[in-house]
């Protein structure tokens, strides 16, 4: 009994001795192993918002396709992310600098986060067959999309803020300037129906064309090299 | 008659009717939308009946983000029953709610409401100035197909990306084939078919919106014959051939001469006493005696291990007056131990190492140097070889004392191990100041030898003789030799040198030493062990 004991806090001891720490492979630099370039870096948050918005668009057909005839479309739709003040057109984007335009973007990904879950949620849910089977998958695949677009996008302006390119107001958004969290609430609360779906993936559309755009116009004016 | 009457009264008044009545418009409809750069757009309506009355149409909208209701900015630019918004009335990502109303004096209808994003009527113009050509590469014909985007396209600040689609088909099929290019505004077609007429189409589109139209058909005729410079590398090979086979011709018939040439015949290689035929019979026997019977050679001996035998050579000069009452001058000689197996074209070959190690061996040394070491020369191995050679032409023998005349001007060497100690001669001429000997006194490593200090001073008569040593008296005959009574004076040089009194007996009568060269009157004979006789 005693051995046993002994053996268990010599495990104890070794555990705790024996921390391996993780260290990120490129944390050093240059010596370490090759950084992505900002345009590299560009060049991927590009590629992933486009294949985004083509994730959304698909989505938003097949909504659409699969909609009873009879539903008003003229009722007049309202996205959660109507307080987010964007540039809607090439002028106002490109008056607007790379500081500012960097902190749309984060924003906009940042309230997608919560809807999105929700809604594949809400369709795996649903028993209702108003819509293909692969919607709640491809639900679920764009939401690990955003997520992975908005590290990216953070990632490339810490980077643009190292090489000078930015200034430093671009930080990381914190979580109260964000749209509230009744993001969920404002299209209904509880479960949402189809004619809910439609309008989340409406908006969502739009907001994941406004950030391909904005990226697009960021890098041309950050990296004017480049071909655009 | 009245029935015709009736008919035109009812005819005029329908007619009356029909002409005055007015109505109110017939509903427009909105056709749709289209923005070809993302920067404007233009919708489109048709007009339904005027009602009889002059009838004007009139398009309001209302906007996401934008309070009141509106009218269309700009009725003309786009042509008839068309509404263009500029710049400055476009904004994406908003909502549009259009609406037309057709208003005559009579009423007013409105249309339908259209539900328009900018993001999604987005169709571009096609692509412009399409230019074919019919290049070349490496022989191989391609057609490179160029354009250029539509116009008014921004896409330098990054607000829209371009893709371009293309489909060519042959003049005279009705097959289309579709290739895409990205982003690039040209395009390279490989795979053609000389003689054929091509056409080809461009169009574009941007973001993720709608296609343009095809563009304009541009064809373009591939020529039959296509001017590569493959007639003229067949003309050159052809010339070229002709001189090297008339070349190739000439060699082949002239082959004899030419070998004549380039591989001279060599001559055969002839060895006086030998002969090719007697060596292709391949009896070895015969060969060798052959040989031997030429050069009048004792038979090879077998390697005696243990016995130290000492070959003395002589100065050859001497060899030539034997006359032993005048005793020679220099009585420089060489020892040199042979235990060693002979080989006839070398007499002297290498000593085992551990002949040297011997201490009391004694090496003749007729140094002028006085110091103690043995100066430092490198052994001649290439003189030495001269005068083995030539030793050998005279057909030396080893175990006998020899004097030949190889042994002049040797040069002392350092013991490597594969040679001997060469004895640099000096030709003394003061008398009795010869120096014979020196003691070895020791080896040390492999080329050095430290010897006795002292010289070896003697007369001739009171010569320190080695004892192993006697003098030869009288030579009778081809295998006898008389030799000399010693006397029992030697100094004792060294421990190694033994009790002098300890004469050797010489032997009285002449003996068969076993001698089986003939010996020409050498100072000292080794008192070997007899051996077998030739």
């Amino acid at each position: 009994m005693q051995k046993v004991w002994f053996t268990v806090l010599i495990l104890v001891y070794l555990d705790f001795s024996v921390r391996v720490g993780t260290v990120p492979v490129c944390a050093y630099g240059p010596a370490g192993c090759k950084v992505p370039s900002l345009a590299d870096l560009f060049e991927r948050v590009i590629q992933q918002s486009s294949r985004m918005h083509g994730m959304s668009s698909d989505l938003h057909s097949e909504f659409e396709q699969s909609l009873s005839p009879n539903k008003n479309l003229i009722g007049k739709r309202r996205c959660h992310t109507y307080a987010i003040r964007t540039p809607d057109d090439k002028e106002n984007a490109q008056r607007l600098g790379r500081e500012q335009l960097t902190e749309v973007i984060l924003k906009l990904l940042e309230a997608w986060n919560d809807p999105l879950s929700h809604l594949y949620w809400s369709l795996s849910q649903d028993q209702n067959q108003d819509f293909s089977y692969y919607s709640p998958s491809k639900a679920l695949e764009i939401t690990d999309m955003v997520q992975e677009l908005r590290d990216g996008v953070e990632k490339m302006a810490q980077k643009m803020k190292l090489e000078g390119v930015t200034g430093n107001t671009v930080g990381s958004i914190s979580p109260e300037s964000l749209v509230p969290s009744f993001a969920v609430s404002f299209y209904k609360r509880g479960g949402l129906d189809s004619v809910d779906h439609h309008d989340l993936l409406y908006c969502f559309r739009r907001d994941s064309n406004k950030v391909k755009n904005y990226l697009h116009i960021l890098k041309c004016t950050t990296l004017p090299g480049l071909v655009c | 008659m009245k029935r015709g009457l009736g008919l035109a009264v009812v005819l005029l008044l329908s007619a009356a009717v029909e002409s005055s009545s007015t109505s109110p418009p017939g509903t427009p409809v909105l056709l749709g939308c289209r923005s070809p750069e993302k920067e404007t757009f233009t919708c489109w309506w048709k007009p339904g009946s005027d009602g009889g009355l002059p009838t004007t149409h009139r398009l309001f909208y209302e906007r996401e983000r934008l309070k009141g209701i509106h009218e269309c900015p700009d009725y003309g630019s786009a042509g008839s029953n068309s509404c263009f918004f500029n710049k400055k009335h476009t904004s994406i990502w908003v909502d549009y709610y259009l609406r037309v109303v057709a208003s005559n004096a009579l009423g007013n209808t409105s249309s339908d409401i259209l539900d328009v994003d900018v993001m999604e009527i987005v169709k571009p113009y096609p692509p412009e100035n399409i230019t074919l050509l019919v290049k070349e590469q490496e022989g191989t014909p391609y057609l490179h197909i160029r354009w250029e985007p539509p116009l008014n396209i921004d896409t330098k600040s990054g607000w829209v990306t371009v893709k371009y689609q293309l489909r060519v088909k042959q003049d005279n099929s009705h097959q289309w084939k579709n290739y895409s290019s990205d982003t690039q505004t040209f395009l390279n077609l490989h795979s053609i078919v000389l003689g054929a007429m091509y056409m080809v189409q461009v169009r574009c589109m941007l973001d993720h919106g709608s296609w343009s139209e095809w563009s304009n058909t541009t064809s373009v005729p591939v020529p039959k014959y296509f001017p590569n410079e493959r007639p003229f590398w067949i003309l050159v090979s052809t010339l070229s051939v002709v001189p090297f086979l008339a070349a190739i011709c000439i060699l082949v018939m002239k082959r004899k001469s030419v070998k004549q040439c380039l591989l001279p015949p060599v001559p055969g290689p002839k060895i006086k006493g030998v002969d090719v035929q007697l060596l292709k019979s391949g009896r070895s026997e015969e060969v060798i005696s052959a040989l031997i019977a030429n050069q009048n050679l004792p038979p090879l001996v077998a390697w005696m291990d243990q016995v130290e035998e000492f070959l003395i050579v002589s100065d050859c000069n001497d060899w030539r007056s034997p006359d032993p009452t005048n005793p020679p001058k220099r009585k420089k000689s060489l020892i040199i131990p042979v235990g060693f197996h002979f080989d006839q074209d070398l007499l002297c070959k290498e000593p085992l190492p551990n002949h040297w190690e011997k201490k009391d061996e004694i090496v003749k040394n007729s140094e002028t140097h006085s110091e103690g070491s043995l100066p430092s020369t490198d052994l001649n191995q290439e003189q030495q070889r001269d005068h083995c050679g030539e030793a050998s032409d005279r057909g030396v023998s080893t175990w006998t004392a020899e004097r030949h005349q190889c042994a002049a001007n040797v040069s002392v060497q350092p013991f490597a191990i594969s040679g001997y100690v060469d004895i640099q001669r000096h030709m003394q001429e003061a008398e009795g100041t010869q120096v014979d000997y020196s003691r070895v006194k020791e080896v040390t490593g492999n080329d050095a030898v430290i010897l006795e200090k002292e010289n070896v001073q003697s007369q001739r008569e009171d010569e320190d003789i080695p004892e192993d040593y006697s003098r030869v008296e009288e030579v009778d005959g081809d295998n006898v030799v008389f030799l000399q009574t010693q006397d029992g004076s030697c100094k004792k040089k060294d421990e190694h040198h033994t009790d002098c009194t300890n004469l050797k007996m010489i032997h009285p009568h002449p003996s068969k030493v076993g001698v089986c060269a003939a010996l020409m009157g050498s100072e000292y004979v080794d008192t070997t062990p007899a051996f077998p006789a030739s």
